[in-house]
């Protein structure tokens, strides 16, 4: 027990002097490790887990959808779905914000991240909003709140990683994360009509759009929309008509998406040669880095399990008597704090080998927690004073101090509060899709 | 904050570096990135070739399993040393606004020289088990490739990581005995 909380120390020490998360993991979990079993196990198990982890078949949905991303973003989507979202919303009051959201929420159906979704969204969502005078304020927050989705809307990359490490189905997953990813949207939508009750000059309604220039929008991303639904109806199950077989794994989802992508921006004539490299070389880069955390975090967990931190927990837990509900909300307060400092991915591979034989020992669900873990992480992206999302934005934009970005996200981050307590304590919204599954 | 979300999509920096490099070294880097990239491709076509195979003739591709592992095998540790080149590895930069100018040069010394050489030991490791696996005589399920070929490619990389870290760490060095970069 003692030996795992020092090494957790030393991690989060070197990893605050910058070196990189994976190697910082990897010594520490070696080093631990080799405390308790000696220099040669520990050798040994390190030797092992690199050969299998970058030989593992269920990671190969790691590259395929990052891939899919890429390609349907130089496709020039993100442009596409906010015009879609602009000619159905802009007329309303606030609309612009509505549609950001919206179009944010699109976007992330096809990209897993939520600081790339940030960050693409707010090149094409903040001149128009500026266009029609609408409050800095709200038009950032609403950026930044729209980006968290990118992380639950499948497909997702944290999900994917959540459900290598503890082995639960990440077609599952992906399936679990469409209801709380929908719901995050209505809320959002809410929280854009409260800041607008409060002050109307904060988001001026724009022109109404013609029924011409909607069906003209529709045709921009049909494609797109068309692949979003085999590649999560594939994995759902629902494809599966005779005498067609569409029934996929994730990695075929994933290959399926990729390919869809490419040959959706080829035939739009959006892809030369270079620019196709130049995707693939991003994808492949990306992946190493994930893969390199992943290798490391599994370190660091063989040597915590080895340890006996998830049983000294268990008995801590017991020996208190802390009801189970208790125990989860102090889980998620970690959650939240840990999110305000660390890049999501990061915290997930370190908390997750720890919390989760905990979790599941108490009863909860596994696709559950997966879920709810990444709408915690999705709300510390957007908590005061820290919310790495605002400061991406902050990043991107530039004129807009982080002050004025964190009141305008406030109401958003309410929202998020009310959504978690919902999905706490009513599991099935998050459990209905999934256990519905073939 | 991390830089592997927060690069920008549009990467045309994916071929710069951060340190100056000459033409010989370019092609050094290029090569392996080019294998990643192939290898990628080839991984996204069969994927999509072995599902409509599957799904409209019933007749998938049966090495597709074996093939995948064996890509993303050469898709992660190829890239990997260019990656550590770049500094592109996840870490958390969080407390940078803290390290004057001059201590953030000597933290970056010293996390380079650890990193290089605790990677050395996997990298011995590796290169043993492909080794072992050789010594036996293993070979894949279908294609009969012999196992200890990916073994020695992960364990070179590996070490080639190990170097490109060191080298960072002496290259950081000379520019700041130099005087100010």
């Amino acid at each position: 027990m003692l030996i795992s909380i020092v090494g957790l120390g030393v991690v989060l020490f070197l990893v605050f002097l910058r070196m990189p998360i994976a190697l910082a993991m990897g010594l520490v979990g070696f080093a631990g490790y080799a405390d308790i079993r000696g220099v040669r196990a520990s050798i040994s198990m390190v030797g092992r887990i690199i050969i299998d982890t970058s030989q593992d078949y269920g990671l190969s949905v790691v590259p395929l959808f990052i891939l899919m991303g890429l390609f349907v973003n130089k496709g020039g989507l993100s442009k596409e779905l906010y015009q879609v979202s602009y000619v159905f919303l802009g007329h309303l009051r606030g609309g612009l914000a509505m549609a950001t959201i919206v179009a944010c929420a699109g976007f992330s159906a096809i990209c897993g991240s939520s600081l790339a979704t940030a960050a693409t969204m707010s090149k094409v969502a903040m001149p128009q909003m500026r266009k029609y005078n609408y409050d800095d304020s709200l038009s950032t927050a609403s950026i930044a709140a729209g980006g968290t989705l990118g992380i639950l809307i499948p497909p997702s990359v944290i999900l994917v990683i959540y459900g290598l490490l503890t082995e639960t189905s990440i077609g599952k997953l992906f399936i679990a994360g469409i209801i709380p990813g929908l719901l995050g949207v209505v809320l959002y939508l809410v929280a854009v009509r409260y800041t607008i009750i409060r002050n109307p000059k904060a988001g001026p309604a724009g022109e109404r759009s013609s029924l011409v220039d909607r069906l003209q929008a529709l045709r921009g991303v049909w494609a797109v929309l068309l692949l979003f639904f085999i590649v999560i109806g594939g994995l759902y199950g629902v494809l599966n008509i005779w005498p067609l077989n569409l029934t996929f794994s994730p990695t075929e989802a994933a290959g399926m998406g990729a390919a869809g992508a490419f040959l959706i921006a080829v035939s739009r004539g959006k892809l030369n040669f270079s620019k196709t490299l130049q995707v693939l070389i991003e994808t492949v880069q990306t992946t190493a880095a994930l893969f390199a955390v992943l290798i490391g975090a599994w370190i660091f967990s063989n040597f915590v399990n080895m340890a006996g931190l998830p049983e000294a927990l268990r008995f801590l837990v017991s020996s208190a008597e802390l009801s189970p509900m208790l125990v989860m909300l102090m889980i998620l307060v970690i959650y939240l704090v840990l999110g305000c400092v660390f890049e999501s991915l990061s915290m997930l591979l370190l908390t997750v080998p720890i919390f989760f034989p905990l979790v599941t020992s108490l009863g909860f669900d596994p696709i559950w927690f997966g879920i709810i873990v990444v709408v915690v992480t999705e709300i510390s992206l957007i908590t005061p004073p820290v919310g790495l999302n605002v400061f991406v934005l902050k990043g991107v934009i530039g004129d807009v101090s982080t002050a004025t970005i964190f009141k305008g996200v406030t109401p958003f981050w309410i929202v998020d509060i009310i959504r978690l307590a919902l999905l706490v304590f009513i599991p099935s919204i998050i459990l209905y899709l999934p256990n519905s599954m073939l | 904050m991390n830089k592997l979300e927060v690069r920008k999509p549009s990467s045309e920096a994916a071929w710069d570096m951060s340190f100056r490099q000459t033409g010989f070294w370019r092609y050094i880097a290029v090569l392996p990135t080019w294998l990643a990239a192939s290898a990628l491709f080839i991984l996204m076509t069969m994927t999509f070739a072995d599902v409509i195979l599957r799904s409209l003739f019933g007749n998938p591709i049966e090495s597709a399993t074996e093939l995948t592992r064996l890509l993303i095998a050469i898709i992660v540790f190829s890239s990997l040393p260019i990656i550590s080149w770049k500094g592109n590895n996840i870490v958390v930069d969080l407390l940078d606004p803290l390290f004057s100018r001059r201590l953030a040069i000597i933290r970056d010394i010293a996390i380079d020289m650890t990193c290089g050489v605790i990677l050395i030991w996997p990298a011995k490791r590796v290169w043993e088990l492909a080794e072992r696996a050789r010594g036996f005589g293993d070979v894949t399920e279908y294609l009969n490739l012999p196992q200890h070929y990916i073994g020695w490619f992960i364990a070179v990389f590996t070490f080639l990581t190990a170097l490109t870290f060191l080298a960072r760490a002496i290259l950081l060095i000379l520019s700041a005995v130099k005087g100010p970069v």
